[in-house]
């Protein structure tokens, strides 16, 4: 009688997809939400056939609990019930975050779930199977009892027009704690090693001498038309735009250094525009395969796609400086 | 003993040139890219995803669309790398174009948008940094780059799909 169900991350969400089965023991979804039963919980109850229990007014034993659902903003309850061991639905969008955030793995929780991402058992992938809201027990509802419970429903609005008010202000809060946690993540985990690993770099360049070589040879390449045609044109080759594209590694540094030439007067500022293209020709030429299966394109299309990109950057890679060029007339 | 102090201090100085330089980005750098990057995140989660995916399967089929304001948005919205998977929207045989254009934007949009491919900042950055360094103004640079990128990835789209066109045959 009772059946299986897959919850994945909503919009924004992290972690999932869970599959979740209830059984004759653990058949209770909890519903941790400020007070009264969450639709998200209710619906999950009535898809399985397990029972929707309100967290604030009943106490369960863990192994009785199927599922936790919890409005958390990111501070305990997300990681409390993935501590216990716990399959863990936070409607908010919040992915590993607070003190138990170690305990957060996308195994055992997911975030950002509405109703509609609640699937009848087979997930495969996008969107397959049928949202929530076509299920039989739904349809086949007598409709007084859908009214009974709209009527219900208005009822408890009138009520909690003041929770309801609080978490609305929550939600949009959550947004911005969440947007600031990303931020500062991808500073710590990315943006602050690279900076770390070419500052570094350029140090040794500068003070070593090694910097007056650069300044000497590729600057006054850099500083001509015909000379940056050329940089694009060899980055586009399509045996080396492969090797050289690999996390814009190669692009940034050069970048980087180029950005110094630029500081010390050796190129013109008016060569900066055309100087991005140039060093930027063989962007993203390493990750074809990968992209285009992200894409969800067919092995032909990959077959065929590799070369289509790697051939059209030749021309494309000189023809963007040229463009570029065009365009910084009348800056700096 | 002088020669040893003199190879320590060079040693040293290597290393206070590079401390230096990664002063200057972590106090003139990150703090706006920080405040950028949770405004437009917030934004975006306000918005959300699906409305975006939803808009833009129904510009798919326009070329040139799907070759501008297509990669622009999926970038914007998804960042690198989920944003290739909006290839999903458009038909086979454009993928691959689509994908270039894609890619091709990744780093024009991060004068404007660092949030959408905050660990390559530097193709932009490292030279923008050069050309602050003369008292001159970036953005009309950022502008610019981003104006040129567009179309950059509608030509880059469009011979793609051209070429891809003529080996499929």
């Amino acid at each position: 009688m009772y059946k299986t169900i897959t919850v994945k991350a909503g919009s924004n969400g992290w972690g999932g997809p869970l599959i979740l089965t209830p059984t004759e023991i653990c058949n209770k979804v909890l519903s941790v939400t400020g007070g009264g039963i969450h639709p998200l919980a209710q619906k999950i109850a009535d898809m399985t056939g397990a029972e929707a229990v309100d967290g604030f007014k009943t106490n369960l034993p863990d192994e009785e609990v199927l599922v936790a659902v919890v409005d958390c903003g990111g501070t305990a309850r997300c990681g409390v019930y993935p501590k216990k061991g716990i399959y863990t639905i936070n409607i908010e969008p919040v992915g590993k975050a607070g003190p138990l955030a170690k305990y957060i793995t996308p195994e055992i929780y997911v975030s950002a779930v509405t109703e509609k991402d609640v699937y009848e058992s087979d997930y495969t992938g996008a969107a397959a199977g049928e949202p929530a809201s076509k299920t039989e027990a739904e349809i086949s509802r007598p409709k007084q009892t859908l009214k009974e419970n709209t009527a219900k429903v208005s009822e408890e609005k009138k009520e909690n027009i003041i929770t309801k008010i609080g978490k609305a202000v929550g939600h949009f809060v959550n947004i911005f704690f969440q947007a600031g946690r990303d931020t500062i993540e991808i500073v710590l985990g990315t943006i602050l090693p690279f900076m770390a690993f070419t500052a570094t770099l350029l140090g040794i360049i500068s003070a070593s001498g090694l910097g007056n070589v650069i300044a000497k040879t590729i600057s006054p390449i850099c500083s001509t038309l015909p000379g940056m045609v050329v940089i694009a044109f060899i980055c586009g080759i399509p045996i080396l735009s492969p090797v050289l594209g690999p996390g814009a590694v190669i692009a940034q540094v050069v970048g980087t250094l180029l950005g110094a030439e630029f500081a010390l007067g050796h190129i013109p500022p008016q060569y900066a525009l055309p100087a991005l293209f140039a060093i930027d020709a063989q962007v993203g030429c390493d990750f074809v395969p990968v992209g285009l299966s992200l894409g969800e394109a067919d092995p032909e299309t990959i077959e065929y796609g590799v070369p289509a990109v790697l051939f059209e950057r030749m021309i494309t890679g000189p023809l963007a400086v040229l463009i570029a060029f065009a365009f910084s007339i009348g800056m700096y | 003993m002088e020669m040893i102090s003199k190879v320590a201090n060079g040693f040293i100085g290597l290393f206070q040139a590079g401390g230096e330089t990664f002063m200057g980005w972590v106090t003139g750098i990150i703090p706006m890219v920080i405040c950028l990057m949770v405004f437009v995140n917030s934004i975006i989660g306000i918005i959300g995803t699906e409305r975006v995916e939803r808009f833009c399967q129904k510009i798919t089929k326009y070329t040139i669309l799907r070759y501008t304001l297509l990669p622009v948005l999926a970038d914007i919205f998804l960042t690198n790398p989920a944003r290739y998977t909006f290839g999903r929207f458009v038909k086979e045989e454009h993928k691959a174009a689509f994908y270039d254009a894609s890619v091709s934007f990744c780093h024009p949009i991060t004068g404007l948008f660092p949030h959408a491919n905050a660990g390559e900042l530097f193709v932009y950055t490292g030279i923008a940094t050069g050309i602050q360094k003369l008292g001159l103004s970036v953005g009309g640079l950022a502008v610019r780059y981003f104006i040129v990128g567009v179309i950059v990835i509608l030509i880059r789209g469009i011979l793609c799909e051209k070429i891809f066109a003529a080996l499929s045959k």
